[in-house]
């Protein structure tokens, strides 16, 4: 029985290719995607979401629009690392396909609701869309799956501020209500993703296949590199979305603690910061999975196939 | 022509004065209630506000049911059940309502309202901001639909009344007021620099239950806990009028003493969280972004509120 996944998301280099490793995996259905502001403007990431289930041939998959602006604070998007369109160098047509009519928020408490405990959510953005659905509607707690989350640093340091990574310091008081709602979640923080670096050699052995996905992944991805090799001296790039995707149907990937995790939203220094109570110094109840140790490798391997297998099919 | 309003709301003893008030004002043609956790929970507020409104004879006005918790913090729980009553009404006792509320969520309400008629409908919020916040960030287009906001909340120069420094809407729900003030909405806003000014005595609820109406009656047992606590906790005779005071923005402006400053809520998490500050001196150069009652004639007002409950008794015996 394949996962039915809702993803939220706001491609985004990384999360263009978490939706083609979805799209590429037997053990997953995409019922749905909510678009989110986050890497560049939702009016943005709409449509590249829209453009990549075009490229990989899936635009039967329905696309909602989400919030464009985070809860609270105000807006942060990220064209140095995802490039002005947001998938870095790629440049897909227009997309022909329009997103449904409605609220992301209010889709994913639709299909929560009317089929509670199938729907696992995905959620590799900044988390406002689920924060606004929870305080909406308050029974998605019980009635969702599960939800893996994309975002954090627990023992790594920011790739926002010092302490903040990018989606939590994004809307962090959508990441504190989404915390602390109650729901199933399996957080993949920047301590799992910084160990798996998409590297040119990677790249290299996709561009074999002669295949439209081959010169996207290698057109988004060469600008990711040279962020990546710009502002954090690291050779290749990072994938995190697809390394949360993945951890859906192939947890073994990663080793897990059940953990107390919180976010700052005191507007200090530390704001967004994502931290956990290792010692439980508040006493208060574990209140998600953490993965915290990785399997690059694996991951790698699991990633270029389905790569390879999609790149094959779609010529 | 009346001004058009939607009251968000958390009856509550003084939004139930406030209710009254704008149903004895021919100035205002109310439309539509929203309610909100606050003063009471929200079972308690929805139930509330469809109870008020079949007792005054104006179920047609609909009501639609917002939100059960602020945005990020806890709900302040039952506390304030010993202000507004175990029910919110106080020794009040109406029957439970046979009218339902509408089927959108406040937040759908609000939105599909403003935008259907972008720029007529007034809005009033009398409770914790959550729903107009979430309202906000859910349909980008709905701050300039609100032709104006009249919010009851804050304390400006005055004390707090949750805390040493805040006011109890606005620290219910502090990131709320955060995505309100800021969102470009055209905002008056009625702290308690001006509602602590407004004091309904026992004297002026014998003077209106001089008439003998359920309504005069009502508005007696609705107060009697409340005065009872302002006594207790606050030491004085009386209580404050502060939800129906944002009526007068209205039918009673010049009651006011007005001024216009950027004004902004503290969401540190520190010892302010929930405080409302205004940028007097412009330090921050950013421009005004309300209108601020900082000056009331007081006792004008309170006269005021028991002329338009006499007129309204009396028009319904």
């Amino acid at each position: 029985m394949p996962k039915h996944i809702i993803i939220d998301t706001d491609p985004g280099i990384d999360d263009s290719l978490a939706i083609l490793l979805a799209l590429a995996s037997p053990e997953l259905v995409i019922d749905g995607i909510v678009s989110v502001h986050g890497n560049v403007s939702t009016e943005q990431t709409t449509k590249n979401a829209l453009s990549i289930l075009e490229l990989a041939k899936a635009s039967h998959v329905p696309v909602y629009k989400g919030c464009d602006l985070p809860l609270v604070k105000e807006s942060l998007i990220s064209p140095e690392t995802h490039g002005d369109s947001g998938l870095g160098y790629a440049q897909l047509p227009e997309p022909v396909t329009q997103p449904k009519a409605g609220h992301g928020s209010d889709y994913i408490i639709e299909q929560i609701m009317s089929r509670p405990g199938e729907i696992t959510l995905v959620a590799l953005g900044p988390l406002t869309n689920i924060a606004i659905a929870l305080r909406k509607e308050p029974r998605i707690v019980k009635n969702v799956k599960e939800v893996f989350v994309m975002g954090g640093a627990i023992q790594h340091t920011g790739n926002t501020t010092a302490l903040a990574e990018f989606n939590t310091f994004v809307d962090p008081h959508a990441a504190h209500i989404v915390f602390h709602s109650g729901m199933p979640m399996i957080l993949t923080p920047l301590d799992v993703t910084y160990q798996c670096i998409f590297m040119k050699d990677d790249l290299d052995r996709l561009l074999k296949i002669d295949s439209p996905i081959t010169k996207y992944i290698s057109d988004s991805t060469r600008f990711y590199m040279e962020f990546h090799d710009e502002y954090q001296g690291i050779e290749g790039c990072v994938i995190n979305d697809p390394m949360t995707m993945a951890l859906t149907f192939m947890p073994e990937i990663c080793d897990y603690q059940d953990l107390v995790v919180d976010v700052d939203i005191s507007t200090g220094v530390g704001l967004g910061n994502t931290f956990a109570d290792f010692y439980n110094y508040g006493k208060k109840p574990k209140n998600m999975k953490v993965a915290m140790g990785v399997r690059p490798r694996m991951f790698m391997e699991l990633f270029l196939k389905r790569m390879e297998n999609l790149c094959s099919k779609i010529r | 022509m009346p001004t058009r309003i939607i009251l968000d709301t958390d009856p509550g003893a003084d939004d139930a004065l406030a209710i009254l008030l704008m149903l004895a004002s021919p100035e205002i043609q109310l439309e539509a209630l929203t309610t909100v956790q606050g003063n009471v929970n929200l079972e308690k507020t929805t139930r509330n506000a469809l109870a008020l409104l079949e007792f005054l004879n104006a179920s047609h006005i609909p009501v639609a049911k917002g939100c059960s918790t602020p945005l990020i913090k806890p709900p302040h729980g039952e506390q304030g059940e010993e202000v507004h009553g175990k029910t919110g009404l106080g020794q009040a006792i109406l029957p439970e309502p046979r009218s339902k509320v509408v089927e959108p969520h406040a937040v759908d309400y609000l939105i599909e309202r403003f935008l259907t008629e972008p720029g007529e409908l007034t809005l009033f919020a009398i409770g914790p901001l959550t729903n107009v916040a979430l309202a906000i960030r859910k349909e980008p287009k709905f701050a300039q639909a609100v032709k104006e906001l009249v919010i009851m909340g804050g304390a400006v120069r005055s004390g707090g009344n949750i805390t040493p420094l805040a006011e109890f809407n606005i620290h219910e729900d502090p990131h709320a007021a955060h995505v309100v003030f800021n969102s470009g909405i055209p905002i008056t806003l009625i702290p308690l620099d001006v509602t602590y000014k407004c004091l309904l005595t026992a004297k002026d609820v014998e003077r209106l239950n001089g008439i003998d109406s359920p309504i005069a009656k009502f508005v007696r047992d609705v107060t009697a806990d409340y005065m009872e606590f302002y006594l207790k906790y606050e030491g004085f005779d009386g209580c404050a009028l502060h939800d129906p005071l944002t009526v007068a923005a209205v039918i009673a402006p010049e009651l006011f003493s007005i001024e216009k400053h950027y004004v902004n809520v503290d969401i540190s998490g520190g010892v302010s969280t929930g405080k409302t500050y205004a940028d007097f001196m412009k330090v921050s150069k950013k421009p005004a972004n309300m209108k601020v009652a900082l000056g009331v004639k007081g006792r004008e007002f309170v006269d005021l509120f028991v002329e338009r409950l006499e007129s309204f008794c009396r028009s319904r015996l």
